[in-house]
This record gives C-alpha cells, sequence and structure tokens, in this order.
C-alpha cells in the first residue's frame, strides 16, 4: 500500500491540492479503509460550505433553459442563441452531414459505409448537428481504442457564431455501471479541462455537446471515469490532436 | 435519481427546484458574475443528467453530489481564467462572500448555523478555508499568497474544519 495521506486529506477535501497530488491523494484513497473513511468525513464537512453561501437567484429563464437543453433542443451555453431548425430541408443537409463524415472518417481510415448509416439513423434526432455541419464546421476524427476498437467520434467546432461544439459518437459500446465517459479537452500544457460527461444510450450514433470552446486547446481526448467531476484518472479510450486554425493572409 | 438515471425530465426540473438557488448561489460566489455563473449551473445539471447513473449513494447525497460539480466546474474556470496564478489576496477577499443581502435573509436555520461555525473560527483559519473552497487557490498557493509556510496553511485547515466539525455537531 502507499504511504498514508491524512496530512493532505483537508486539502484534498477542499479542492486545494493540484491534480497530481489529488491524483496521488485519490489512488491512496482507493486502497486504505482508514484515510477513505477520514476523508469522507471531511467532506462532509466541506459538503456544508455552500450553505455559508448568501443566496442569489438566477434568471428565471436559466430552468428553461436546463430543461431544453436537456431535451437536445438548444446549446448548453447561456450566451448563444437557439439553433434554429424550422426551415431545414432535411435530405440535402443530411447529404452534407454525410459528406462531412465520409470525408472526415476517409482521412482517418474508418469505414466509411459504417458511418454513413450511423449518421443516416441520427438525422431525426439530430438537428442541430445538420444545421452546424450545413453552415460549416472543422472536424476531428478520434479513432476509439483497444475496447473501444472500432468506435469512434468526430469533434465538430461550427463555423457560425453562436454555435456549440459538439462531437458525433458512433457505435460506442455499453460501459459497466457506475461509470461514465468523460470528453477532455487538453492544452499544450497538458492541462485537461473536462468539457461534458455522458453514458453511451445504445444507439448507433449519439451527439455530446460539449461545454468549453475548442480554440486555445491542443488534444481532445475520451476515457472512461468513475465520476462525472474531479481530475481525470481513466485511461484513454480515443483521441485526436486539435489543428490550429488557419491563419488569415 | 433512479428517475434521473432513466431520463425523465421531470426529475430534472425536480432536482433544478430543490437546488437550483443553491448551485447559482455557490457558482456565483467562486466566479464573481452571474452569466459564467449561470453556465456552471447548466452543465452542472446537464452534467448530472447524463451522469446520473454513475451516482453513487454511498458517497454522498444527491445535493452534495450536485454541488461538488459545481464547485469543480466553477473552481476550473477560475483557475483557467487565471492561468493559474494567484490573484491578488485582496481581489479574492473582495468577491462576495459576506454580503448581507435581502436574499440572505431568507435563509433558514440550517445556513444561518454553517455561516456561524464558519465565522466563529479564528480569522486566519476561515480566510484559508474560504480562499482554498470558494477562491480556487492550491495549499502551495495559498502559502506564498499568505507568506506562511505550507505546513501553517494545512494546520490551519486542519485545525479549522475540526472546529467546523465540532461547531456543527454542538448546534445541531
Amino acid at each position: 500500500m502507499t504511504e498514508h495521506v491524512l496530512d493532505d486529506l483537508e486539502a484534498y477535501a477542499l479542492g486545494a491540492l493540484t491534480r497530481t497530488d489529488a491524483e496521488r491523494v485519490a489512488s491512496h484513497l482507493a486502497v486504505c479503509d482508514s484515510c477513505r473513511a477520514e476523508a469522507m468525513s471531511l467532506g462532509e464537512i466541506v459538503g456544508v460550505l455552500p450553505e455559508s453561501v448568501p443566496l442569489r437567484e438566477p434568471s428565471p429563464a436559466l430552468r428553461e433553459r436546463v430543461l431544453a437543453a436537456a431535451r437536445g433542443e438548444v446549446p448548453a451555453r447561456r450566451s448563444r442563441p437557439a439553433w434554429s431548425v424550422g426551415r431545414i430541408r432535411p435530405w440535402p443537409i443530411i447529404t452534407a452531414v454525410l459528406a462531412a463524415g465520409v470525408i472526415v472518417l476517409g482521412a482517418a481510415n474508418v469505414d466509411a459505409n459504417r458511418q454513413l448509416r450511423a449518421v443516416t439513423a441520427e438525422r431525426d434526432a439530430s438537428g442541430t448537428t445538420i444545421e452546424a455541419i450545413r453552415e460549416g464546421a472543422r472536424t476531428w476524427y478520434m479513432a476509439g481504442k483497444e475496447s473501444f476498437s472500432g468506435s469512434g467520434g468526430t469533434l465538430y467546432d461550427p463555423h457560425a457564431d453562436g454555435k456549440q461544439p459538439f462531437v458525433l459518437f458512433h457505435d460506442l459500446p455499453a460501459i459497466p455501471p457506475g461509470k461514465v465517459l468523460t470528453i477532455w479537452l487538453v492544452s499544450a500544457g497538458s492541462a485537461w479541462a473536462r468539457a461534458a460527461n455522458f453514458v453511451p444510450d445504445g444507439r448507433d450514433v449519439q451527439v455530446v455537446p460539449i461545454s468549453l470552446e475548442v480554440a486555445g486547446f491542443d488534444r481532445c481526448a475520451v476515457t472512461m471515469e468513475d465520476a462525472p467531476w474531479g481530475p481525470r484518472y481513466g485511461a484513454v479510450v480515443m483521441e485526436s490532436r486539435i489543428a490550429p486554425p488557419a491563419t488569415a493572409p | 435519481m433512479s428517475a434521473l438515471a432513466s431520463r425523465e425530465l421531470g426529475a430534472l426540473a425536480t432536482l433544478y427546484d430543490r437546488y437550483g438557488r443553491l448551485a447559482y448561489s455557490l457558482a456565483y460566489r467562486i466566479l464573481g458574475e452571474s452569466e459564467g455563473a449561470e453556465d456552471v449551473v447548466q452543465d452542472a445539471f446537464l452534467s448530472a443528467w447524463r451522469g446520473a447513473a454513475s451516482y453513487r449513494p454511498d458517497r454522498g447525497n444527491p445535493r452534495s453530489w450536485l454541488l461538488s460539480i459545481v464547485h469543480h466546474r466553477a473552481v476550473d474556470i477560475l483557475r483557467r481564467k487565471t492561468t493559474f496564478r494567484p490573484a491578488p489576496l485582496e481581489a479574492a477577499e473582495l468577491q462576495p462572500a459576506n454580503e448581507d443581502t435581502a436574499a440572505s435573509a431568507e435563509r433558514n436555520v440550517e445556513d444561518r448555523t454553517v455561516r456561524e461555525a464558519l465565522d466563529a473560527l479564528p480569522q486566519a483559519q476561515r480566510r484559508t478555508i474560504e480562499l482554498a473552497y470558494f477562491g480556487g487557490y492550491t495549499h502551495v498557493e495559498l502559502s506564498e499568497l499568505m507568506g506562511v509556510p505550507l505546513g501553517t496553511v494545512k494546520g490551519r485547515m486542519r485545525i479549522g474544519l475540526q472546529k467546523m466539525r465540532r461547531s456543527l455537531e454542538h448546534m445541531r
């Protein structure tokens, strides 16, 4: 067993450790009952700190934004307008989706036919995806590794202002109960920023909006985690470099 | 939580009605601005929505789980905004930690109890805990910021949290 971490448990509970130190402490807690019991006790005390905060009212619209985003009808960011799909004629746009998918996936040497079928299957549920692609988007493909081999995901960063980035996954395998998949954006300095958490829904294709701007990051990756928050612990199951935008002449 | 894991929107609405205000208040306390705080709250509820299947009751109740997500998200943003360099101590302390708003008057007894337990701490311990939790500072940054050894920062955290635990046990 690793050395006990009692000296760092208060800072760990308060979220005041560096990522490296937090990972070291978490690794020890996974195997040490006594330290874990103390950490949970401290966590209960720290957990009441939000109750000391002056209460404020969010805007009344926030509730509906949360629910609407959960329905997948609007992007998840407050400051961005909802995406209109009312005037879209579906099939020409689906053609654009398929073309984009084939181009991206062809470059990544992935079976385009499978992806084509998958994207087609998604058409009824991904109006936002369709519109984003119609208006143009930078894309990067992440190929699944090991147990995720055969699956993959394309990160779309729409050109149009106000459009939220998202990842279009295909053929995701089921994951163990209690686990969650996390999309990360990684900076040049190897800082990992959590962009989204999700669980595969069993469909051929799944669209996951991400909550961060893509600009400024060098890499995107997906890991399988125990919790939808905190530092990265899980192994990378797919990843891609994110090329910088072309420089204007 | 099982209804949330089953993707029932009504369960998400109930979760928001119960904890949305507190979640927003926490995010605002950390970020100090409303737009970013609302983004964090929205992201946190969506994370709960997407990750409810991963919720483990043995690691805390739904309220603690949700507020942990809010805290981590808000601190992540705060640290990225400041590129991990500590802001001046004065700036951190100017964030609205202790403002006496009309809304605060509506707090229930439990909320006041926690505030009282925190306020009862010696200033150095309270400041250390608040800057760590609400200010997003690591203990090493706090050591530099406050000009005291790292061991002193750890000691203030330890003793402060122990006192809070005793105070809350006594008050409740």
